[in-house]
């Protein structure tokens, strides 16, 4: 879709977007994602009580990764909701985000939805009185799971132990994280290629205290809350691998030539 | 006036071709197939038209040239056109997965015509894979088809060795030569292609004209089907003005090159000098084996068509390989060729270069960039808090 069929109301909010940050002490947190085009919505409220003892959202603000109508219908529902009943609020839907701009291209249309939901999902978790936190499942540790394609790729592009690390120049690589060993080689790594990625079943980022500030500088790319379920090739090569994302409740492809594996 | 960063979707006609163009539109109106004085002319001017092509390549013939509407018509006459005529020596096609998509998508129509077609794999710079492409190949095979170089990153292919590889094997080799020919030499006669795809709006000439060079001795069946125009492999009345025009675009082309190539070169690197002195920015493709107009980059935490539009209220039109601005809503196939990851991919900036693009061009968006960075980074969840402070820090 040409990004000139945008309404003024649209490239309004776009450019000037209401209500953007975060709240420190909010009463409830809506995480949302679409895992088609990639756009991440959150949207923060804060609940008090009007003259006749309803309940109103009485602040409400969100942060956006996405296209210009992701944050454009984000802004223009923060807009829409604040003030009102959470029955009320509860109650917009994707067209009636879409009425209050003017009007979405159709094929940006879930982005509207998304902004609804994300709103919703802050009502639930406001009523249902859990913390403001996505619950993630914990995974499985690595030595009792399967990866596909392990043995077959063993020794051409599945490794076990690293001998010289020279011979991973500018290859992109996946490091499974199995602990700290791992995530040194992970960042020893960088050093000879501009593409290390780490997979780590870990909410945030692992490793000692010393260990996780150095992953932070470092360029090695971490996938948090995952795990490699399949590795993936032809004629005796690694090419790509599956991973699970664990938030997202997702498979997708990564494509790689080398994946560790430390004993 | 307004920055255009784009030119490898669309690039202005040259005035100089305009100027060629104009009398073949009623003046000289002539159809080749025609034999009175009219056609006589236009048949001259025709076959003038194809040399000047063929010198644009090297080809040792004018006969080498079929006009064609285009490049995604050039590709279709190649691919298809000669696997329909060796089908009886084979049915395996190989293509790389950095194809454009006009090539990946006649990939998918052959397979559902009963052929099977490989995709050879790209390392992180977006370069193929040599030796598995050579694995690849059994008796079955009879085409090769991968790009010069790729439209959305510049890396540009060993085409040498892979013609090589695909003599040795006795394919033939079709490379679609558009995301380089306006700045790259092409000499068909040190590079063996057998099939070439070339456009014209590519150098600067009009829209709707393209050609095909065919190498001695290969010869494609017809996908339309008519008068039997250009040797009975594209039939429909030549597209006269387009021709002449594309011919023009051709010969200033050739004589500018060199030149033209080592500006845009110089403007490259300043533009990817300047960009990268931006936090968490990361250049895609090859840092050195890239055509002299391109330049991708991405950026950590943000979106590709959010900094199109940010970009377009600073008076810059760029290019993204953001899902969010494309058709399918699927990030850039390339970008997840070369191993980034969807979120990384939808943050892609494409700045192409061209004729007409100026130092103070690249100025513009090297002044523009960090602060339209700086706020689409402010409205990010995925900005992490301690970035978010520094960058809040660096604006006291």
């Amino acid at each position: 879709m040409s990004v000139h069929k945008y309404t003024d109301k649209v490239m309004d909010h776009f450019r000037n977007p209401r209500n953007v940050g975060e709240i420190e002490d909010a009463d409830g947190i809506g995480k949302v994602g679409n895992p088609v085009c990639g756009d991440l919505m959150w949207i923060y409220i804060k609940v008090g009580k009007n003259d006749k003892g309803e309940e109103i959202i009485d602040d409400i603000k969100f942060k956006t990764f996405g296209c210009g109508s992701a944050v454009s219908t984000s802004s223009m529902i923060t807009e829409m909701a604040k003030g009102m009943t959470l029955d009320e609020a509860y109650k917009i839907t994707r067209s009636d985000v879409a009425d209050e701009l003017d009007g979405l291209p159709p094929i940006k249309m879930h982005c509207s939805n998304l902004a609804a939901d994300a709103l919703q999902a802050a009502i639930d978790n406001y009523r249902t009185g859990a913390t403001p936190e996505v619950e993630i499942v914990t995974s499985c540790q690595l030595d009792t799971r399967i990866v596909l394609g392990l043995t077959e790729f063993l020794g051409k592009g599945v490794y076990k132990q690293i001998d010289d690390i020279n011979e991973f120049k500018d290859k992109r690589i996946l490091v499974v994280d199995t602990g700290d060993k791992s995530l040194e080689l992970a960042i020893e790594l960088t050093s000879i290629t501009g593409r290390v990625i780490l997979v780590t079943s870990a909410k945030s980022i692992p490793g000692t205290v010393e260990l996780r500030k150095k992953l932070k500088v470092s360029e090695v790319k971490i996938l948090q809350e995952s795990e490699l379920i399949e590795i993936k090739g032809e004629l005796d090569e690694v090419e790509k691998v599956v991973i699970h994302d664990y938030d997202e409740d997702e498979n997708y492809e990564l494509f790689v030539d080398t994946v560790i594996i430390l004993d | 006036m307004t920055t255009y960063l784009d030119y490898q979707s669309a690039k202005p006609v040259d005035e100089r071709v305009l100027k060629e163009m104009l009398p073949y539109f009623n003046e000289k109106f002539g159809n080749p197939s025609s034999l009175h004085l009219y056609g006589y002319n236009a048949t001259n001017t025709l076959e003038e038209a194809r040399k000047k092509i063929a010198d644009f390549i090297n080809a040792p013939s004018p006969d080498n040239i079929i006009f064609t509407s285009g490049a995604t018509e050039s590709n279709n006459l190649a691919i298809i056109g000669a696997a329909m005529r060796r089908k009886n020596q084979g049915n395996h096609i190989i293509i790389s997965e950095i194809e454009h998509i006009s090539i990946h998508n006649i990939g998918k129509y052959l397979e559902r015509q009963g052929f099977k077609v490989s995709r050879v794999g790209v390392d992180r710079f977006g370069r193929i894979n040599l030796n598995k492409l050579e694995r690849l190949i059994t008796d079955q095979t009879i085409i090769i088809s991968i790009s010069i170089a790729s439209n959305e990153i510049g890396t540009l292919q060993p085409v040498k060795e892979i013609a090589e590889i695909a003599q040795k094997h006795k394919i033939w080799f079709h490379s679609d030569a558009v995301a380089s020919q306006c700045s790259v030499p092409i000499d068909v006669q040190d590079v063996p292609y057998d099939l070439l795809t070339l456009s014209s709006n590519e150098i600067y000439g009009p829209r709707g004209v393209g050609a095909l060079y065919l190498k001695k001795g290969v010869r494609v069946n017809p996908v339309l089907i008519g008068g039997g125009q250009e040797r009975g492999m594209r039939s429909g009345s030549e597209n006269m003005p387009g021709i002449v025009g594309f011919a023009k675009a051709a010969e200033i082309m050739k004589a500018e090159m060199s030149e033209e190539s080592a500006r845009l070169k110089e403007l490259r690197d300043k533009l990817i000098q300047g960009i990268l002195t931006i936090p968490k920015s990361y250049l895609n493709g090859h840092p050195e084996e890239r055509t002299p107009h391109n330049t991708n980059f991405r950026f950590d935490y943000i979106e590709g068509e959010s900094l199109l539009l940010a970009l377009r209220d600073e008076d810059i039109q760029v290019a993204t390989g953001s899902a969010c601005s494309s058709k399918t809503l699927e990030p850039s196939h390339t970008l997840i060729s070369c191993g980034l990851l969807h979120e990384e991919a939808h943050g892609s900036l494409l700045l192409t270069l061209g004729r007409f693009t100026e130092e103070k061009d690249i100025d513009k968006i090297i002044e523009a960039l960090p602060g339209v960075i700086k706020r689409l980074r402010k409205l990010s969840p995925l900005t992490p808090a301690k970035f978010l402070e520094q960058i809040k820090e660096e604006e006291k």
